[in-house]
Order: C-alpha cells, then structure tokens, then sequence
C-alpha cells in the first residue's frame, strides 16, 4: 500500500515536467539570446562621455537601436522556423555590433577622423532631414534603371527566342552576340552622349545594352538548351508557331533567360552609380559625389547606405518574381 | 479501308557517315478502332516507326495513308502518349490536359477547357491532384495525366511509345488495366484506334486485337499475329486459362524463335 501511494505522485510529478519543460525551452531559445546582450551593450556605451566637440545626435541612434529590438521582440514569437529565427537574429546582432563599434570608434573614443566619420547618430538624423531629398534621388535612379533594364528585357527576349529557334540565323547569332556583349557597355558613352540630347537619355540607351546583350544572349542559349523531347512533345501536339515559340520554348528557356536578366541588373547598377557620378545632376550617384565634393561626408555615408539598400531591396523583389516564375521546379 | 496503312516503309539513317537501316519495307495495315501492339527487341525499329506514324521524322521512302491520305507532318487525327516527359513541368496537370484540348479544339473557351480537362483527370483518378505540376507526381500519375491529355483530345488515333515502360510493375499493371477500361469504354462510342509500342508480351496479349513482330537489323515484319481472346477482357481470370498460356507461349518461341535465327538456329539452346 505504501509503495502505491508513493508512487503516484512520483508519477504525476514526471508528466508535468514532461509537459513544461519544452515550453521552457522553446521561450528560453527564443528569447534569451546574444543579441539582446548586444542591445543592453549598445545603451550602455552612450553613458561613457563624448569626445567629440560636435553634436553627435546620440538620442537618434538609441531610438533606432530601440525600434530595432522591439522589433526583433515581436518577430521572435512570430517566426516560425528556428532557421528563419536564426537568420534575422544574425542579421540584427551584426548591426549592434556594426552601432557599438562605430559609437566607440567615433563619438566616444574619437579614434577615427571625424571629419570623414561622423557618429552613427548623426548619419540618422541627416538620413531624416534629408528624406524628401534621398526619396527624389532614388526615384530618379530606378525609373532610369527601370526604363532601360525593361526596354531591353522586351526587345531581347523575343529576338533571342527567334534568332535561337531559327537554326540558320541561331549560329552566327550566338556569335556575333558573344562579341558585341564582350565590349564593356560604358564605352558606348561617348557615343551616346554624341547622339542623345540629356543625360537621362543616355543613361537608359546605356542600361539598355548593358542588359541587351545578356539577356539576348541567356534566351538564345535557352532556346538552343530546350530538350528534344519537350520541342517533340509540343508537335505532336500540333501546336501553332506562335505558341510553340511563347507557350513552349520561352516557359522551357526561362531558367537561362533570368541568368542574362540578373546579369544586366548588376551591371546596370554600376553603369548607372558610375555615370551619375561623372556627369548628372539627379540621382544617388549624384548625391554621393555631389556632397562629398563640398567635404560633406555625412551625406556620403548616407549616400552609400541608401545605394546599399536600394540594391538589396530591388535584388528582393526580382528573386521574388525568380522563384513565382519558375515555381514548377522542385 | 483500313483505318492506317503501312506501305513499303524504309528508313535509313546516316550516323558518322556510316548508312543504318532502322526500318525496311515494312508493311502492315490497321482496321478502325483495333488495338494493335508493336512489340520486338531493341533495336528493331518500333520506334522509329511511330514518330513516323507521329508525323517528327520522315521515311526515306515508302509511305503511311490514314484514312487514305498521306501522312504529312504532325497532325490533330493523332493524340500521343510518350514514354518520358510528355508533360510541360511548368503547367499543372490540369493546365497540361488544357493545353491539349486548346490545341485541338479552338473555340472551347478556357472555362469549357479546365471542365474537360477536370472530367478526364477524374477518370484517371487524379481529380485531387489537378493543380500539382508533374515535378510533385510520381512517375505513375505522370503517365496518367499523359493518358487524360491524349484522350481529352479525342483523337480518332491514340500512339503510345513504351508508355509504361518506366513504371513499377504494380503501377503498371494497373495502369493497363485503366487503359482497357477508357479504352473498351461502355459501348456506346466509337473505340479508338491505338498503335502500342511495347517490349512486354504479357501487357501485348492483354491490350490487343493484333500483335505486330518485328524483328531487328534491319527493323521487319517478322510476324502478324491475332490476338483470340473475347472483351471486355479480365486479366485476373484471363491468365489462368489454358488458352492464354498456350498462346503466350507461342508468342514467346516465335520471339526467341527469331533471336535464334539471327545469331545462329538450333545451336543457340535457351
């Protein structure tokens, strides 16, 4: 009887550690993590004295540094896979620590020169009074990439899926591309500059064969790639020219059509940065060369920041369409 | 008339400058709704002949008549199921089954289109599965959503190369066994004519009406045979007749019969 009566409370004791145990673990994994740490450090290093004899705009960077980790809090109950959960947590600590070194670095210890660094703060707070500023650049920037960059995927998709599937025309095609796309797209400048009247016309006749002939280029070798059995599978089916060509051969091409397509992206983007610097009067890389010709590097870093940015958010949006486009792979 | 006649068919095939003979004067010829398999070795040329009777290669000389004509190129009389990639991965099965219809059937409007394609997928039993690409199916229902594409079509001839071929046997038998069923159908419509290219002689004797030998090097009529058994056929009880293993084994004596020619007659012991 004894044994009995010990043992059920025994029993009942080990199902409710079973039970709770993994919730603990599962709130501790997710909320107990260095990057709060790093958070707790980067608030505490603004109570060191500044060094600098400027205004280093300190409250802007903690408010940042604070919407961040609220941020972070929230997503934290959010997201569900642990790897996902990983990733921006990584992505967050990198930014603390990228804060917490440049605050050091800058307005506490002041070991870099502030003419060239200013605090990290003070990008913030020029990064705002400036936004109506930076809002006109980007569009400036991306309708040109845009125009260009679309203009070229319209005129070389369908000329590549021509010229490929046509068998005479295809072989020299291959090569005659292969020698007008080796030339660097930036020399077409003079040229350009000879035959257009504004700078927004050369930039896009730039972008343009500079997406051109890689695309060109992925849609011919596409077309040549396509298996028999799918180009069989498409006759015996009777299938008009048309449909044959937009139906078939383009959906079978794809994958190498999006690898020109990239390809032009990049190098569009060093085209344009590159050009705007020399020779525009709008756009980002106007702003950057712009302000730092006046020793403004404030601006610069700002400048620099929102180039990455852009870049990052437009590259997100064109492997979103990617991977819609091509979600019938495994 | 017949439905397909074969006349003197001959095709050769220049490879490394070196002459080869898949096919020569072949001759045979198919009635209006029969099933006839066509079956031999590898290398004998069965399917060279179908692409020709698909209409992607010509002969080098000789020809086939459908309904007397010629055959010139691809055509809309003619549904094909392949062994392989038949299938468009980037369209669902639905799509793929759509896409067919539109092809011979312009006027249907898209809505008519998917509700076809919808009825068909469902007497392959893949009603579930019509919004999966091919990428997500097993090979079997691959070969399924091939079959409801080449009968959705409503050809008045169905071609199909080893479709099975690739499949598991388990899958396979059942798969014939769907075939015959769509195929002998209720009785209330016309049968369609089919041209089944296979290496099985067991999935030869159950589908046909005519079994066509052929033989390799170069590709022949080795042998016509009919096929005696009544539909609509059952092949659990079908195979435990004494007829079926008689028959069977004719087939296959004829068939080693041949290899034996080939390399040697009576020293060759099997």
């Amino acid at each position: 009887m004894n044994i009995q009566t010990n043992a059920s409370p025994t029993i009942q004791f080990d199902k409710k550690t079973k039970t709770e145990s993994p919730l603990k673990a599962e709130i501790f994994s997710r909320y107990f993590r260095v990057v709060h740490a790093l958070f707790a450090v980067l608030i505490l290093i603004q109570l060191l004295p500044d060094q600098l004899p400027t205004e280093t705009y300190a409250a802007y960077a903690v408010w940042f540094a604070a919407g961040v980790e609220v941020l972070t809090l929230i997503l934290s109950a959010f997201i569900k896979k642990p790897a996902s959960l990983n990733l921006f947590v990584d992505i967050v600590a990198f930014i603390y620590g990228l804060l917490i070194a440049w605050t050091l670095a800058t307005a506490k210890f002041n070991i870099l020169k502030a003419a060239l660094f200013p605090p990290p703060g003070k990008v913030l707070w020029q990064f705002i009074s400036d936004y109506d500023k930076i809002l006109t650049n980007i569009q400036s920037s991306v309708g040109i990439i845009l125009q260009g960059y679309l203009l070229a995927i319209a005129a070389a998709v369908p000329l590549g899926l021509f010229l490929g599937w046509s068998a005479r025309l295809g072989g020299a095609a291959a090569y005659i591309s292969k020698f007008l796309g080796a030339i660097p797209p930036i020399v077409y400048i003079p040229y350009g500059i000879a035959l257009l009247p504004t700078f927004r016309s050369v930039s896009v006749f730039v972008i343009f064969l500079a997406t051109f002939w890689p695309v060109l280029g992925g849609t011919m070798s596409g077309v040549m790639n396509v298996e028999k059995k799918t180009i069989d599978s498409a006759k015996v089916l009777n299938v008009g020219k048309f449909t044959m060509l937009f139906s078939v051969i383009l959906p079978a091409s794809l994958q190498q059509i999006f690898i020109g397509c990239n390809q032009g992206l990049t190098v569009s983007f060093v085209l344009l940065t590159s050009a705007e610097m020399i020779g525009a009067q709008s756009g980002l890389g106007y702003y950057i060369k712009n302000y730092s010709d006046f020793g403004d590097y404030t601006r610069t870093i700002v400048g620099l920041i929102v180039v990455g940015i852009v870049i990052v958010f437009i590259s997100f949006i064109f492997n979103r369409i990617q991977k819609f486009l091509l979600r019938w792979k495994q | 008339m017949s439905k397909i006649e074969v006349n003197h068919l001959t095709v050769d095939y220049i490879e490394k400058k070196k002459s080869f003979t898949a096919l020569k004067d072949v001759s045979f010829s198919i009635q209006s709704g029969e099933f006839v398999s066509v079956i031999g070795s590898s290398g004998c040329g069965k399917s060279t002949l179908l692409s020709i009777l698909e209409g992607i290669h010509t002969p080098t000389s000789g020809e086939i008549l459908i309904d007397g004509e010629p055959i010139k190129g691809t055509g809309t009389d003619r549904g094909v199921v392949f062994q392989h990639y038949s299938l468009f991965p980037w369209m669902t099965a639905r799509k793929n089954v759509a896409f067919g219809i539109k092809q011979v059937n312009k006027s249907a409007s898209r809505t008519e289109r998917y509700q076809i394609a919808d009825a068909f997928l469902e007497k392959v039993g893949l009603e579930q599965f019509k919004n999966k690409y091919p990428s997500q199916l097993s090979g079997g229902m691959q070969q399924r959503v091939a079959i409801a594409r080449a009968l959705a079509m409503d050809t008045d001839i169905l071609l199909m190369d080893e479709p099975f071929g690739a499949i598991d046997a388990k899958n396979r038998t059942i798969l014939q066994e769907l075939l015959l069923e769509l195929w002998e159908g209720d009785g209330t419509k016309e049968r369609k004519t089919v041209v089944f290219v296979t290496h099985d002689i067991d999935e030869a004797i159950l589908l046909s009406d005519k079994i066509v030998m052929m033989t390799a090097n170069p590709g022949r009529v080795y042998r016509e045979i009919k096929v005696p058994f009544d539909r609509p056929r059952n092949r659990a009880q079908l195979v435990q007749t004494k007829d079926y293993n008689v028959f069977r084994n004719k087939l296959l004596s004829m068939f080693y019969s041949d290899i034996a020619d080939k390399i040697g007659g009576e020293e060759v012991v099997l």
